[in-house]
């Protein structure tokens, strides 16, 4: 099977869970597929790859059983030629084997490039340094998330470099990357396209990037635009409840915007800030310091004036969500200290304060993982029960809430909707309405923009700057620097770093 | 590991104490009721002159009181009845339970103490055997579920279903009912048929397969398992390319090379945790066994026994044995467990 | 004519269902049987004996959930407001019970029974049986309790309660319904239907060891009649043992069925329905991915 274009149609338990009748992925090119998260583009190229257990998935692709697809030839040369690099590195390493040796197991067996890739993968870091990573068992705090994820897109490149080298293997390859740069800050994500690029120079594959970022247009633009006629960018959007098409997307709709929204001036309302954090503070043994600039390291107090959006920048894992816990008191910091809304709080405040006085009340916080975040089981109106409003949401209120950033008509079938059954950009525009939704003068975001298509960012965005015109403060926490710095005022980015 | 063994030997000494305490404080009770039986006719219950069989010394009795107590006729009188039917049901009880009436002396504190040993080997063996079962059962199960079905061998799956479906019946079947059905054929009462009740029976062993191959489904569906099928790690289940039948009954098992490897080495950490509670659950089953069988020269049954006759300091006793048994395992487990996790820590 | 496909494909597909019919249809051909071919006393007896052991088993698993969810609402107030002596008291407390094997915590509770119907506390079957159930509950429910503390553990852990917390909703709110009603109510009803069966087991199993061992304590005193008591009968007991002889004499094996009935139904009934309960909370828990 080397179809162009497939038709996959996946369902379990009597359920049809997506259908894409123009699903392809063109051949020696390098193609970027975008789309909300949870509208099926994992399972489709996992169903594509072969990965899908037929005994618990109801698969059909172009019509014919999912065993007679997994028999293909193609699939058999493509499983036994390529590798998949899974999304959440986390749960995608086996947390009772040394790293070293999940390197080396089955078709990695080889450890011809293995050096070479790692300290490609880690900026030229000593053997030494690269050899205490390997030596690891996969923990959830050890290594950190972006060192899995490099560890398997070392195990990617190992594959990629064995296809690619002299004694290529011959037949059909599909390295496919789910997601590969989520847990990657902007310096290791340009460094993993770099790397994917210059093999790709030196010999046409075929790739398939899932992603939801879109800055990585401008990276690949900016740095690797020789190869633009070998990349392609698609979209997968919905056309039904479990159908979604494939669509050419342009990345000029994307440069575009982002030029539109550069340069946005807040007008602060002046006056006595309302909340000022002292720069320097120590949590989980770790000095903390917020700064100013990104280089000089001097201190500065992060101040958020009334009506105004302040962006905290971060190298990943150094701690902006640790910092904003710490704020809404979900974490204790030695040291800390804060002037919310005329009343001083620090390390030695009792947790009641929070309790009575700010959560849904002053200050809201919206967490980036709105599959954790959202109660699953329940539906979207029981999602609004038991807020703090001032006012009692009626239906007709939450339809029009709802409306703000969903598509179309809001049903009476759509607010009795488990949240399970929707797509990860809905749950996630559901998180953040959830906090928007109430009357505070402080609302923090973090990674406000996981998991959203293009229409949704631009909708998410514009809530956001009419909510701040009315008054309301934020602070964002993004790793998504391309837009936050073009959509934040840049006297009001500040850096946290640890010292 | 430090706290948890510290609750485990506070809980020990406390329980200890509390078991100890409640020994002494029946013992005083016992005592106590005796005494208070005995009030007002205490002197006249053991008078060393009297025959209290001769009812004309009964009588003599009578009249002496009154000289003694004159003007009391009606309490002379009563006291003596009292004394009376106090030795008279003395007598009665001395003689319905002298061979149930016993006190935990030293000689008994030995005889208990062996019987004890016998509880524990016999435990320790059917823990061990199950600890092989329950894994064993589990593997074999979730291997065979993923086999391809052999075409043009209906019959034969229905055999062996049906075959499965009496085995759980046996499995499921409480001790003392498979120990009832075949006592005419078999000797019941030997520690081979114990050991081999407490692993077929009561649904331990079916139990935690289940937990197992429940374990082992759970891990199937992990992330990691994806990441072994793409580095073409094998993924057929029959017995020739894929899981062959000697390394599902080998004592270690390992599947090297295969993607069940991965999911088996995972759920094998799991079920660490659960030894506390597979623990107490084969505890229950072999005080039942022993219980239900009237196995005599058994702990449990001892207890049991004892429960009657009412010699509860016996009782408190054993009850404590089997309290520090549970306690033993519970702390064996915790550290087995801890030092699982600990192969698999970053130090 | 849908709604029988619909049946039996769920029959196919949901093994809780299937085996839950089977018990069902089990149970009826059992009755059909010894309507027919056992005497009416007998017959009578054993639907006794069958109602007041799920009678029991049901109010065990009433008793069971009412305790758990007591002990595990105590229990998070008491961490959330960092109450540490009382906590500390209440969990070493509860360790110590679970210390307790079931079987022998459920016969000294017994005894405890025997003692207050002897004294004419306890008189009629209608009170004892709760008073039975309570005692059973008591050293069943810390399984459900463990499992619902590690239901709001592992909500804890995920940013799912921060986030509610956030929002300003009610701490009791959070975990009463968003998280055990709406994400645990399937693992929580999966662990009482094994409750079920436990109660079942232990009931029996005490029923049992009492009638047999402690008979001369226990004739005195009025507790219903069950399967476990039953089966110590002298007829059930010689009717089991005509099972081994049939081992070695399997040309017996016809006369089992007609002239061994009350105990084969009742050791029958004890196990089919073990068996049954423990494949409906496998089914259960298959089907719910739990």
């Amino acid at each position: 099977m080397n179809a162009s274009s497939y038709a996959v149609r996946i369902g379990a338990q009597g359920r049809q869970l997506v259908s894409v009748d123009n699903f392809s992925v063109a051949a020696n090119a390098i193609t970027f597929l975008f789309g909300e998260s949870g509208i099926g583009k994992s399972i489709i190229a996992k169903a594509l790859y072969g990965l899908l257990n037929p005994a618990e998935f109801d698969i059909a692709i172009n019509n014919q059983p999912y065993r007679d697809h997994l028999n293909d030839p193609w699939t058999r040369a493509v499983r036994h030629n390529s590798f998949f690099v899974f999304q959440e590195p986390s749960s995608h390493l086996n947390p009772l084997m040394k790293i070293k040796d999940q390197l080396r197991e089955g078709s990695l067996v080889s450890t011809e490039h293995e050096q070479l890739i790692l300290e490609q993968l880690w900026e030229k870091a000593p053997a030494e340094t690269i050899r205490s990573i390997t030596n690891l068992f996969p923990k959830p705090y050890r290594p950190s998330g972006g060192e899995k994820q490099r560890i398997l897109l070392a195990m990617a490149f190992k594959k990629i470099s064995a296809y690619t080298g002299k004694d290529a293997a011959t037949g059909p390859a599909l390295f496919v990357f789910d997601e590969p740069t989520g847990s990657l800050d902007n310096t290791y994500r340009n460094l993993f396209l770099t790397m994917l690029f210059n093999r790709f120079h030196e010999k046409k594959f075929t790739a398939l990037i899932i992603t939801h970022d879109y800055s990585i247009i401008s990276e690949v633009y900016g740095s690797h635009r020789d190869l633009s006629p070998h990349v392609l960018y698609h979209e997968l959007s919905r056309t039904g409840d479990a159908t979604v098409a494939v669509n050419d997307f342009s990345p000029q709709s994307y440069l575009g915007w982002l030029s539109s929204i550069t340069g946005a001036k807040q007008d602060a309302t002046g006056g006595k800030p309302l909340l000022t954090i002292k720069p320097d503070f120590t949590i989980f043994n770790k000095k903390m310091r917020v700064c100013g600039d990104p280089v000089a390291k001097t201190p500065a107090p992060l101040i958020i004036g009334k009506g105004e959006t302040v962006y905290l920048k971060a190298q990943s894992g150094v701690g902006k969500t640790t910092l904003a816990k710490i704020v809404m008191g979900l974490y204790k910091a030695q040291n800390f200290s804060m002037d919310f809304m005329d009343r001083i709080i620090d390390h030695t405040s009792p947790q009641e304060v929070w309790q009575q006085e700010i959560w849904g009340k002053k200050a809201g916080l919206v967490f980036q993982h709105a599959d954790e975040a959202l109660n699953l089981q329940a539906t979207v109106q029981e999602t609004f029960a038991g807020l703090p409003l001032r006012t009692p949401l009626t239906m007709q209120g939450l339809k029009q809430r709802l409306e703000e950033l969903f598509e179309g008509e809001i049903t009476d079938a759509f607010l009795s909707k488990k949240v399970a059954f929707l797509s990860g950009g809905q749950k996630q525009r559901l998180n953040l309405l959830r906090t928007l939704i109430l009357d505070t003068s402080l609302i923090i975001l973090d990674e406000p923009l996981n998991g959203l298509d293009f229409a949704s960012i631009k909708k998410v965005l514009a809530l956001l700057e009419k909510k701040r015109r009315q008054g309301a403060s934020f602070l964002m926490i993004s790793h998504n620097e391309e837009i936050f710095d073009a959509f934040v005022e840049k006297t009001k980015v500040y850096y946290l770093t640890a010292l | 590991m430090k706290a948890r063994v510290t609750e485990h030997l506070l809980s020990f000494v406390l329980v200890a104490l509390v078991l100890i305490c409640a020994l002494f404080i029946l013992k005083s009770r016992q005592d106590t009721a005796r005494t208070a039986s005995l009030s007002g006719i205490r002197d006249y219950t053991s008078l060393s002159f009297m025959d209290y069989d001769d009812p004309f010394q009964r009588a003599l009795l009578r009249d002496v009181m009154d000289i003694y107590f004159p003007g009391s006729h009606d309490r002379n009188d009563s006291l003596v009845t009292a004394a009376l039917r106090y030795r008279q049901e003395a007598f009665n009880r001395s003689v319905q339970t002298s061979d149930m009436r016993e006190e935990l002396s030293a000689a008994k504190a030995v005889q208990l103490f062996g019987m004890y040993l016998k509880f524990l080997f016999v435990y320790v063996l059917v823990m061990a055997i199950s600890w092989y079962g329950v894994q064993t059962l589990a593997v074999w199960r979730f291997v065979a579920e993923r086999r391809e079905p052999i075409p043009g061998r209906r019959v034969r799956q229905y055999f062996l279903r049906a075959l499965s479906i009496g085995a759980s019946l046996v499995l499921f079947s409480p001790a003392y009912v498979i120990a009832y059905s075949v006592r005419t054929e078999f000797n019941t009462d030997t520690l081979f048929f114990m050991v081999l009740l407490g692993v077929v029976s009561n649904g331990l062993l079916m139990t935690y397969a289940n937990k197992f191959h429940a374990f082992l489904t759970a891990e199937s569906r992990k992330g990691y398992v994806e990441t072994a099928l793409a580095k073409n790690l094998r993924n057929t289940w029959d017995t020739r390319t894929g899981i062959s039948l000697a390394a599902i009954v080998r004592p270690l098992k390992r599947f090297d090379g295969h993607v069940f490897n991965h999911i088996f080495m995972n759920a094998r950490v799991q079920y660490f945790s659960t030894i506390k509670e597979q623990a107490s659950f084969l505890i229950t089953g072999l005080i039942i066994i022993e219980m239900a069988l009237n196995i005599h020269g058994h702990f449990s049954y001892e207890m049991l026994r004892q429960l009657l006759y009412g010699n509860y300091d016996i009782v408190i006793a054993i009850i404590l044995g089997i309290f520090f048994t549970v306690k033993a395992t519970e702390m064996a487990a915790d550290y087995l467990a801890h030092k699982e996790w600990l192969k698999y820590e970053n130090h | 004519m849908r709604t029988t496909e619909k049946l039996f494909a769920q029959l196919r597909t949901h093994k809780d269902t299937r085996w839950l019919t089977v018990w069902v249809a089990g149970l009826l051909c059992i009755v059909l049987w010894d309507l027919a071919f056992l005497n009416r006393p007998a017959f009578m007896k054993i639907i006794q004996g069958f109602w007041n052991t799920m009678a029991i088993a049901f109010l065990v698993t009433l008793c069971t959930l009412l305790f758990a969810w007591v002990a595990t609402n105590l229990l998070h107030t008491l961490t959330m407001r960092t109450m540490r002596v009382p906590y500390l008291t209440l969990s070493f407390a509860l360790n110590l019970l679970r210390s307790v094997p079931q079987i022998v915590g459920v016969l000294l509770f017994y005894v405890l029974v025997a003692s207050l119907v002897q004294k004419g506390s306890l008189s009629s079957s209608a009170a004892i049986a709760p008073f039975m159930a309570v005692g059973m509950g008591l050293f069943i429910f810390l399984e459900l309790t463990d499992l619902m503390r590690e239901r709001i553990d592992h909500f804890r852990r995920l940013d799912f309660y921060n986030a509610m917390r956030v929002c300003g909703v009610q701490e009791k709110r959070i975990v009463n319904f968003d998280i055990l009603w709406k994400n645990s109510r399937v693992h929580i009803l999966n662990k009482l239907i094994a409750v079920f069966g436990m109660a079942v087991f232990l009931q029996c199993s005490v029923d049992f060891i009492i009638s047999v061992g402690l008979s001369n304590n226990v004739n005195a005193v009025n507790l219903p009649s069950t399967l476990g008591s039953l089966l110590a009968k002298i007829d059930s007991k010689q009717d089991i043992l005509a099972l081994g002889y049939t081992l070695t004499h399997p040309s017996y094996a016809a006369h089992l069925p007609f002239t061994h009935l009350l105990g084969l139904t009742v050791a029958f009934l004890i196990v089919f329905t073990l068996l049954c309960m423990h494949h409906i909370a496998n089914g259960f828990a298959e089907r719910h991915r739990l």
